[in-house]
């Protein structure tokens, strides 16, 4: 098959746009509090995952790219257009899920969607169909119809989500969007936002303060902390730089890893097993020979992935240093 | 390789699932009058539940009732029996404070408690297009509350009366009526909506509007009467009707020339300019307040 009909689903227009790119974004809160810290940072289509502990600016962010916060210094631009100039245009484009909750509970998750869509600039009989598709989307049939007060909270999530989608926005924002959530319903909400984002065509920026959570549906990490940028990198490169063997012997784990240094591999302890660095197949022959050399019991041979947040967390402490 | 067409072949008929949408899209201005729209709508208590429906109607009822009496009263050979534009004021002010009471937090607390907000200024909408579209709509409930009754009065009274002068009479009397209506909406609906907007919770910004209402007309009121009811023409008479919004808005009337006959404030003689300039006054800082609300709204 060639390579260009190898993405599943349409592909958004302008693929080669990035849906949002910031140059030395500074936002300084009275106070003052630095929200964000000369952030640059360019994101491209995709489902790109914005994460970074409770007040690293993932918020904010998401502010100064609706235009709903000027940022203090530095430029913002959302689908090639700046966010301080035209910010009306870029919020035709966009989608939003707050955080926090949203919805007023005496009205049906039905017409409340329609009129949001309204508000989207959706002629009526368009909001109408795109309020009803979009709440079959994220999964709600027939309870459409009632108060959204009698919701459960995962219901009520969908509900956020449908009114971000009812737009027919480019872009989806969603701040946090497993708030709230039982395990189970985390599960189901990620799927809903990986299926949207492989099959909808829609990019999607995911803020969350759970990596291990979002790197299941994320192409791409963004990682924020203290307002600066950790690292933003493709979610394969990320694991491409964290593939480790660990290798458990019985005895004589000190003299392995002297052998193992010796033939030029540095090797980390980690409880009961040594963790080698997974350059290729010959990383796998070097190990065994090691092994055999030193005749030792060897009881485990394995392919691991350090969590992505374990280098992140490294990462932010050699910032802070 | 042979499995791939059909493989996107069966992609493209499983595709029921997401549509976009590349049609036209309202404009600004659209989108506020639909945000008006709405709202007016549920001024009225269309879209929410029967109890949201009760006190409009009731409100209404109760104005248009003496419209329906002085149509009998027409028919019976009587004359007109209410003013156009002095059309009840007690009972007036009753309804308008009522009905802003009801229906003001409907319009804006709601939107706060339920912090429903930023999901409005996430949409192509500006700051002021949100409190714009609230006091058009209230302001539009509040005109369908005052003239109405006064087109009933209208239509009850010339059905009996005999002759293109008559009727021409009627038209010209009724004309300034209508024109008090619009002031008495436009100025209820800034102070209803800039008084419901302090609080998200309903009951409080009810009790703030009706409380507001009541007491600075009771104030007034009573300074008319110490200084010696609506027919004095003492200073002191003159200005005591400057202490509320529905007396300002009755002293412009007689300012404007209508009679003091059915109204509540003494005639303000020289200081008419004063109650219009007040009437102005107040109405630029209910409606900069209500801008300077939705400007700081908390966007978290």
């Amino acid at each position: 098959m060639p390579p260009s009909q190898a993405p599943p689903g349409p592909t958004p227009p302008g693929t080669a746009l990035p849906v949002f790119q910031t140059t030395a974004l500074t936002k300084v809160y009275p106070g003052p509090v630095t929200a964000l810290d000369g952030l640059t940072v360019t994101v491209m289509p995709g489902v790109t995952g914005l994460v970074g502990a409770n007040g690293a600016g993932k918020s904010t962010l998401i502010k100064i790219l609706l235009g709903l916060v000027p940022p203090t210094k530095g430029q913002a631009k959302v689908l090639g257009r700046d966010c301080q100039l035209s910010g009306e245009a870029i919020r035709t484009l966009l989608g939003y899920m707050p955080e926090h909750d949203c919805l007023p509970p005496d009205v049906t998750a039905t017409e409340f969607v329609t009129h949001l869509g309204r508000i989207s600039g959706l002629p009526p009989t368009v909001a109408k169909e795109r309020a009803a598709e979009s709440l079959r989307h994220v999964g709600l049939h027939e309870e459409r119809y009632r108060l959204i007060g009698t919701y459960s909270t995962g219901m009520k999530q969908r509900v956020k989500l449908a009114q971000a989608l009812v737009g027919a926005p480019r872009l989806l924002l969603l701040d946090e969007p497993t708030n709230g959530l039982d395990p189970a319903g985390r599960t189901a909400m990620l799927e809903l936002i990986g299926r949207i984002g492989a099959e909808f065509g829609i990019s999607i920026v995911v803020a969350s303060h759970l990596l291990g959570e979002i790197e299941r549906i994320c192409d791409h990490l963004v990682a924020i902390d203290g307002g600066r940028l950790l690292r933003a990198d493709s979610m394969t490169s990320f694991t491409q730089a964290s593939q480790v063997l660990a290798v458990e012997v019985e005895e004589g784990l000190d003299r392995l890893r002297a052998e193992l240094a010796a033939r030029g591999l540095t090797a980390t302890t980690s409880a009961r097993a040594l963790l080698v660095p997974l350059g290729g197949d010959d990383t796998y022959d070097l190990v065994r020979d090691c092994v055999a050399a030193l005749s030792l019991p060897l009881c485990r041979l394995e392919q691991r992935r350090h969590q992505v947040e374990e280098l992140f967390r490294d990462e932010g402490e050699m910032l802070r240093d | 390789m042979t499995s791939q067409p059909t493989a996107r072949a069966t992609g493209v008929i499983h595709d029921l699932g997401y549509r976009g949408y590349d049609g036209p899209r309202l404009g600004r201005m659209q989108i506020v009058r639909a945000l008006a729209w709405h709202s007016f709508r549920s001024a009225w208590g269309f879209g929410r539940g029967v109890k949201g429906k009760i006190v409009p109607a009731l409100v209404f009822v109760a104005m248009f009732l003496p419209a329906l009496v002085n149509a009998f009263a027409v028919a019976r050979g009587n004359g007109r029996l209410f003013s156009y534009d002095g059309y009840l004021p007690t009972l007036r002010i009753a309804a308008i404070t009522i009905f802003i009471a009801a229906q003001a937090p409907e319009l804006v607390s709601r939107d706060l408690r339920s912090r429903v907000l930023p999901l409005y200024f996430c949409r192509p909408l500006r700051r002021i297009d949100y409190p714009l579209a609230k006091y058009l709509a209230l302001t539009g409930a509040l005109l369908i509350l005052v003239e109405l009754p006064l087109i009933g009065l209208y239509v009850g009274t010339i059905a009996s009366v005999h002759g293109g002068s008559a009727v021409w009479d009627q038209t010209r009397a009724l004309i300034p009526g209508l024109g008090v209506g619009v002031m008495w909406a436009g100025l209820m609906a800034a102070v209803g909506l800039v008084l419901a907007s302090a609080t998200g919770r309903r009951a409080y910004s009810t009790g703030i509007v009706a409380i507001s209402c009541v007491l600075t007309f009771f104030l007034a009121l009573l300074l008319i009467q110490a200084e010696g009811g609506s027919t004095a023409t003492a200073t002191g008479a003159r200005v005591a009707g400057l202490f509320s919004p529905f007396t300002i808005l009755d002293g412009v009337r007689v300012w404007l020339g209508g009679s003091t006959q059915d109204g509540l404030v003494a005639d303000p003689g020289r200081y008419g300019p004063l109650y219009g300039l007040l009437a102005v006054i107040l109405l630029a800082a209910c409606l900069g307040g209500l801008a300077a609300r939705y400007r700081k709204v908390s966007q978290s």
